[in-house]
């Protein structure tokens, strides 16, 4: 007797997005587990399935084709950009220029920090450069999330979202400059390594402002009928990443500036839902399930040491320059407590920019790019956690009713 | 704890108290940052006080002891540079108004002082929905009897200053159809409405001891009446009103109340009765919900006129006390509102336009912060 072709074969043969179904699944359950039983943040839970099915934890879900997991990761960073941006407002710079100096001190003395520790453990320059510059982001996915689903307002949020945007900024331009200088190492000449940053900002910025002023004619017309907005929106963020790689210019620099433009032009406050309605929100969950599949700790007891020196040394060059100035800007040393550890995480921008310098010179994605993908991994997982602990206890989360 | 005595003040000296909302500059939201602004602006000298109150997404200005308009708007301008430049820094957004068009009760948070927590434990969400925004004027009174006798006389005017005060028509998002909600709020606490009717102030004290000695109350403060005596400054207060979307307004109606307590004080007129409070509530409520176009029952002819109306004569009764007290330019400020309309007319114009609570909460703090 033949088998029947109407059964399937044994052993099954299963395509391999069943499995980042069934993570995505996990993941959500998991991330409501974590708030009905422990209070954690739900991304915490979506990071972990990643990370505990993928290949840096049980190994049950194959690791993702990079093309696929990029696609994902940069749409939905897309859209948290564009919203961080969207609700960071610039103007309160000149108001209040403490902000200002607290965040350049802040990102220059993480940068000069990181920059110290890896020489003295001989990396060379322009590679302790790169990695110094992405030891300053404070990762914007991170926070836009948690601050959303913590729903907290008030000075230690609004400052948070401020230094994190500006973080992305100065990290993104810092890492051109560093690779654009590691390339001058490997003998190119130095007019491009003065040309390149700037056509890189410059760029980006136009990109972003013809985002800014196309979104915002299309939202006037078009009013805030969620299921066509945020098609249009997802649309528009996926010709802008598209775009941006296409002109080697930098999607991350182009959508936040999308996001600053509209709020700095915006003559009337404007709200939108949390990720811009639940199809944003679901890229969210893809993207922080996808960071975990894609999380690699092969790096880690190699450098362990180099690896909780690079956390413990960003941890206080961030946290010392925020408690030093937060009188001058009008926080109180708690505030200014909870600010600086809710500056810890990196995630998304920070792997983005990781692994492009890792594409770009092998021989650093092989080395020193491991031990600093599992602090990224490390800062990923415990990140949200802290920055809720940061919101919590500067007392800007609703209380609870009795 | 018996009362203290009726510290002296200088008959018909004002004072104006004004309670402000804080907002968010992104949603114009309220946002609990008392305490950041508070801090902000003990760093700087400024004239009078700047205060917290029941909950952190308020705080509350008080002026000194002033007698004239010119004196008390120069005051008020200077207190509200001072919180508008420390909102500034903070970036966040100052308003008048009586009520917050769309804020939830329940995201408001108690500012942490002993008092504030007192009142949260005994009030429950009482105590959250408090987030209402009054101003309160002290009149200076010559000694306490003759307070007694301002308070009750002052009672029956008490729909003009909420009728042209009124700025709160929005709660929990909705248009209510009144022109002050605000004391829809004040009503729900038990020690809410007005003082007993009492003519001398030993008769006052002995009321005052039999409640404390029920327990009800600890102090003066504990009463939550329409107007209330505070021989602690030897004034009246007039609770009443919203606080108004300008401070011009603010203090043309503190000088309002201050001209027409000139003119009750030296009119020879009955004696308060009981009586008088018979069409108190009604008024009160015509007031509140109508606005300037409310009811005005005259309880000694049993006249009605509207609200608008009986102001207007009012103004022509007072005129002499007006020049005397140099407030003409205060007496035009009220002929306005009652031309123009008050803050809930405003607010309700600026909606029709608007179609966003979030705009009309954006141009009150435009107009409040002097932008």
């Amino acid at each position: 007797m033949t088998w029947p072709t109407y059964i399937p074969q044994w052993p099954l043969s299963v395509s391999p997005a069943l499995w980042f179904a069934l993570a995505l699944v996990i993941a959500v359950l998991l991330g409501e587990g974590l708030v009905r039983y422990l209070k954690l943040p739900r991304i915490v839970g979506y990071f972990c399935t990643g990370l505990l099915l993928g290949p840096a934890g049980l190994g049950l879900i194959p690791e993702l084709p990079a093309i696929e997991w990029r696609l994902v990761v940069e749409l939905a960073l897309g859209i948290l950009l564009f919203e961080l941006g969207s609700k960071v407002n610039l103007r309160w710079l000149k108001a209040n220029p403490w902000i200002a100096y607290t965040s350049l001190l802040e990102a220059g003395a993480t940068f000069a920090a990181i920059f110290g520790l890896l020489i003295w453990f001989d990396v060379a320059d322009a590679t302790a450069a790169a990695v110094a510059a992405i030891a300053i982001t404070t990762s914007p996915a991170i926070m836009v999330r948690t601050v959303a689903e913590s729903r907290a307002q008030g000075q230690v949020t609004e400052r948070l979202l401020l230094m994190a945007a500006l973080n992305c900024i100065y990290a993104v331009i810092c890492h051109k400059l560093a690779v654009a200088f590691m390339h001058g190492e490997a003998g190119i000449s130095s007019i491009h390594v003065v040309f390149q940053p700037l056509y890189l900002i410059v760029g980006s910025v136009l990109l972003g402002w013809l985002f800014g002023v196309t979104f915002e004619r299309i939202h006037r017309h078009l009013g805030q009928h969620e299921e066509t907005f945020s098609f249009i929106l997802f649309g528009m963020i996926t010709i802008a990443t598209i775009v941006a790689s296409t002109l080697m210019l930098s999607p991350i620099l182009a959508l936040l500036a999308a996001g600053l433009i509209t709020r700095y032009r915006r003559q009337r406050p404007q709200t939108f839902p949390a990720h811009f309605g639940s199809a944003g929100a679901v890229l969210v969950v893809l993207m922080f399930t996808a960071n975990g599949l894609a999380a690699d700790l092969s790096g880690l007891r190699e450098n362990i040491l180099l690896v909780l020196l690079l956390i413990i040394i960003r941890a206080i060059a961030k946290l010392l320059p925020v408690l030093a100035l937060a009188s001058y800007s009008g926080i109180g040393l708690r505030q200014a407590m909870a600010l600086g550890i809710a500056l810890m995480p990196m995630s998304s921008v920070a792997l983005l920019l990781t692994l492009d310098t890792g594409i770009a010179f092998p021989t650093f994605g092989a080395g020193l790019g491991l031990a600093l993908m599992s602090c990224i991994v490390i800062l990923e997982l415990t990140g949200p956690i802290l920055v809720q602990l940061g919101l919590r206890w500067a007392k800007e989360t609703p209380e609870k009713i009795a | 704890m018996s009362l203290i005595p009726f510290a002296p003040s200088r008959p018909l000296s004002i004072g104006v108290e004004l309670e402000l909302q804080l907002l968010s500059c992104n949603d114009y939201n309220l946002v609990s940052s008392a305490p950041d602004i508070l801090r902000q602006i003990a760093k700087h000298n400024h004239p009078g006080k700047v205060k917290p109150e029941i909950t952190r997404s308020m705080i509350e200005i008080n002026t000194s002891v002033q007698y004239g308009y010119g004196a008390l708007v120069n005051e008020l301008r200077s207190l509200r540079d001072t919180v508008t430049n420390a909102g500034h820094f903070l970036n966040l957004a100052i308003a008048g108004g009586g009520t917050h068009p769309f804020q939830h009760w329940s995201e408001q948070k108690i500012y942490d002082a002993p008092r504030f927590n007192y009142l949260s434990d005994l009030y429950g969400y009482l105590a959250k929905q408090f987030t209402v925004f009054g101003q309160h004027v002290h009149i200076g009174c010559s000694g306490p009897d003759e307070a007694l006798y301002l308070m009750h006389k002052l009672s029956h005017y008490i729909p003009h200053f909420i009728a042209l005060s009124a700025a709160s028509p929005f709660v929990q998002g909705h248009d209510t159809g009144f022109s002050s909600t605000r004391l829809n709020s004040v009503l729900t606490f038990p020690m809410s409405g007005r003082a007993p009717f009492v003519l001398n102030w030993e008769d006052f004290e002995q009321f005052f001891d039999r409640m404390v000695s029920t327990g009800v109350v600890k102090s003066m403060k504990d009463f939550y009446w329409d107007i209330r005596p505070q021989p602690e400054f030897g004034t009246i207060e007039i609770r009443v009103c919203d606080t108004p979307l300008t401070i011009e307004i603010a203090a043309a109606i503190a000088c309002y109340i201050q001209t027409m307590s000139s003119y009750i004080m030296t009119k020879q007129s009955a004696e308060p009765e009981e009586d008088d409070y018979l069409v108190y509530t009604f008024n009160r409520f015509q007031a509140c919900r109508f606005g300037l176009e409310g009811v005005f029952i005259d309880p000694l002819t049993n006249k009605q006129r509207s609200l608008r109306e009986d102001i207007t004569n009012m103004l022509t009764s007072i005129a002499d006390h007006t020049k005397e007290l140099q407030a003409e330019e205060a007496m035009e400020c009220i002929r306005e509102i009652l031309a123009e309309g008050n803050g809930a007319s405003w607010l309700r114009k600026t909606y029709e336009r608007e179609h966003h609570l979030n705009n009309v909460m954006q141009q009150q703090a435009d107009l409040w912060m002097g932008n």
